[in-house]
């Protein structure tokens, strides 16, 4: 896994433009004067990047690696979000209300992640012209995700859940341990393993 | 067609004021030229899965609930009064076809404003754009607290948690859809209401 320094700054950026043009056009410009209120943060393999009942500081978004956030219940812990490339990660909740997070964070994978701290934040949004509408846009999205996904769990059997995730995302059943992805998914661990067979099955046949 | 009058939609600036800054000149001015009334009978629907949704709700007046159909049966996921936000958001938003339906339980009459005029209304300035910002992020954060109630909380904690925070609701709504919104067996649901005069007589 290569470290931050090893990754060219612009190639950064450019990831960063498109990921935002996607809620609005950005300049060059603009881009740089965004980035100058966010910070670069790694975390190893297994390192908790927000505890439970500690306030969340940051909003991120994950340029390398993997975070997952779960809950930690007394019998069980449900895994909330998988977290990759360009995908947007934070403890909600805490981070807007300012309140003890409910949930962990934690890098699966060594993770490069680019975060706003909350009072950066604020200021970027008095500062920055654009900040506002941005950020509308970004809260409208998490919302449509969340739902998108919320309306999956309840319409597909298991099975078409299992396919449809897999599918989109074939390189997670190696970088994820089954458990989490079982979880992830709402299914039962024996019934994931047995679920496996459909996707090696598929891909032989391919 | 004419805007409503202050005293109609006061609930709706006294609403956004909670969240930033508002006065009633400015709701006037950006605002008001974008608001429709809708008035729905009781079972009416207003808006039905597979259309896309095309207006934000502010219920002045009723009840309403939003639901999904599960083969057969209905799947409540929310059950609004007076002074709350109700729309097929992920639809709203992304403009695809609702997965939801909105039922009136009440005669109801809703504030609405359609999806172009709300961009146009929250694109003519910052002040505007703060505010749907701070609404958006809002209804996100009930959203996920929700969620997280539904996950961590057995049957039994959610009902309690329920009633004591929504006493309104538990005299207006019929039963079968609270206990489908709080995902209790109608039976169980049933079997919960001697709770409440137990909880009652604990807190004399």
């Amino acid at each position: 896994m290569k470290k931050v320094n090893d990754i060219p700054k612009s190639i950064i950026t450019e990831k960063l433009a498109m990921l935002l043009n996607a809620f609005m056009p950005i300049s060059e410009i603009e881009l740089q004067e965004l980035l100058s209120y966010c910070e670069y943060r790694h975390f190893d393999k297994g390192a908790i990047i927000t505890h439970e009942g500690e306030t969340e500081q940051y909003m991120n978004i994950v340029l390398q690696g993997l975070v997952v956030k779960y809950l930690k219940l007394e019998h069980h812990t449900p895994v909330l979000q998988l977290a990759v490339e360009n995908n947007i990660v934070t403890s909600e909740i805490s981070f807007l209300m300012r309140t003890p997070s409910q949930v962990f964070l934690e890098a699966l994978e060594p993770t490069l992640l680019l975060s706003l701290r909350f009072d950066k934040r604020q200021q970027l949004l008095n500062d920055f012209p654009k900040g506002e509408v941005l950020s509308r846009k970004i809260m409208e999205a998490m919302y449509v995700r969340k739902d998108e996904r919320k309306n999956r769990m309840k319409k597909l059997t298991i099975r078409e859940q299992f396919l449809y995730y897999l599918n989109r995302n074939p390189d997670m059943l190696q970088r994820v341990p089954q458990k989490y992805l079982a979880s992830y998914l709402n299914i039962k661990p024996e019934t994931f393993s047995r679920l496996k067979h459909l996707v090696a099955k598929k891909s032989k046949r391919a | 067609m004419p805007t409503p009058g202050m005293n109609t939609v006061k609930p709706f600036l006294n609403y956004l004021q909670k969240f930033g800054k508002i006065s009633e000149t400015e709701f006037n001015q950006w605002i008001n030229p974008y608001i429709k009334l809708r008035k729905f009978e009781k079972k009416d629907l207003i808006t039905k899965a597979g259309e896309v949704e095309n207006y934000f709700n502010f219920i002045l007046e009723g009840l309403v609930r939003k639901f999904y159909l599960k083969g057969k049966s209905e799947i409540n996921t929310q059950i609004s009064l007076e002074n709350h936000i109700i729309h097929s958001q992920e639809s709203f938003h992304s403009r695809t076809p609702s997965e939801y339906s909105i039922e009136a339980l009440e005669p109801s009459t809703l504030l609405s404003i359609s999806y172009d005029d709300l961009e146009r209304a929250l694109s003519s300035n910052m002040q505007m754009e703060h505010l749907g910002r701070k609404v958006i992020t809002f209804t996100l954060v009930l959203k996920d607290k929700w969620q997280m109630q539904m996950v961590k909380l057995s049957p039994r904690e959610r009902f309690l948690h329920f009633v004591s925070h929504n006493p309104e609701l538990m005299q207006r709504v019929p039963q079968k859809f609270l206990a489908s919104f709080l995902n209790i067996k109608p039976e169980t649901f049933s079997r919960y209401k001697h709770l409440i005069k137990a909880y009652s007589k604990s807190l004399n």
